[in-house]
């Protein structure tokens, strides 16, 4: 089946459904290139010209959302391997000069944010397709490229660090 | 664990919320700039075959041009009448023309030396 709106070199995908998705998916990019709105916006453009030239086809073997995901996540893995170290260090200069700085003016709210901010890669992502993209964990594990249960693993792991790292905290606070 | 894990989805939920903040580009111009970017990758692709096709072209006619420009050196009936031949396309081949029949026997029986050494 062919919708009006499908793509030239990619039949199973439409504008339609593709801007249906738009905001989850441009949330997704944006957490890949650490919240820089001017790299998520770039990657979410290369990840439309991969659709439209076909050179990422959907075959309808799993759900648009979870392709389009992995899409962004690929080209988001491939633009960033390199850049990688660089920006490691200009993190770590960044903390050095201002970090004292950045703890005072930090909300308080960010309690949650930084207790994500120190589970492992894998943990994070899950936790986020899951929890915030409406994701199902086997969805999140293909997008991730691991088996589902590998995908159940990390859920769990991240469901435990986080409930304990915000029960310290709130602990603390009391 | 139902309602924890709903109430951790819903703080989860707020907090990458409030990091990702409001800012999102719309759809139509994040798709058009996408089209004008596959448009021009297109574009440049088109270009790009369009002038390996020609240099390949250009080398083909040369190739043609030049084979039936040169002579052929090896002519089988002056091969099959005669004892000896050289390739006149080696040029590192000596210019001399060597007749392994009647050369041959007369530098085996020579005890002069040739180029330094005793044949």
């Amino acid at each position: 089946m062919r919708d009006s709106d499908a793509l030239e070199n990619n039949p199973h995908v439409s504008r339609s459904a593709l801007e249906a998705i738009h905001g989850q998916v441009y949330g997704w990019a944006l957490s890949r290139c650490d919240f820089d709105h001017a790299t998520a916006e770039d990657l979410m453009q290369q990840a439309y010209v991969e659709l439209l030239s076909g050179n990422a086809r959907f075959d309808n073997r799993s759900s648009l959302k979870t392709f389009v995901f992995s899409v962004v996540q690929n080209l988001a893995r491939s633009r960033f391997r390199r850049l990688s170290s660089r920006l490691r260090l200009v993190r770590q200069y960044q903390q050095e000069s201002s970090g004292a700085v950045a703890q005072i003016s930090e909300p308080v709210d960010t309690a949650v944010w930084r207790a994500v901010r120190a589970l492992p890669a894998r943990q994070r992502d899950v936790i986020e397709l899951v929890f915030c993209r409406e994701l199902t964990i086997e969805q999140a594990a293909a997008v991730m490229g691991v088996s589902t249960g590998t995908g159940r693993v990390h859920y769990d792991r991240a469901k435990k660090a986080l409930r304990s790292r915000l029960q310290d905290r709130s602990e603390e606070e009391s | 664990m139902k309602g924890s894990d709903d109430k951790l989805r819903e703080r989860l939920s707020q907090a990458w919320a409030r990091r990702a903040g409001d800012r999102q580009p719309p759809f139509d111009s994040t798709w058009q700039s996408a089209q004008s970017r596959h448009a021009a990758s297109r574009r440049r692709y088109r270009r790009f075959a369009g002038v390996a096709a020609t240099a390949a072209a250009i080398v083909v006619g040369l190739n043609a041009l030049t084979s039936m420009q040169q002579p052929t050196y090896i002519e089988v009936a002056e091969l099959l009448e005669s004892t000896y031949w050289s390739a006149p396309s080696d040029v590192l081949l000596p210019d001399r023309e060597f007749d392994i029949y009647q050369d041959m026997p007369v530098l085996f029986e020579s005890t002069e030396p040739a180029g330094g050494t005793l044949l």
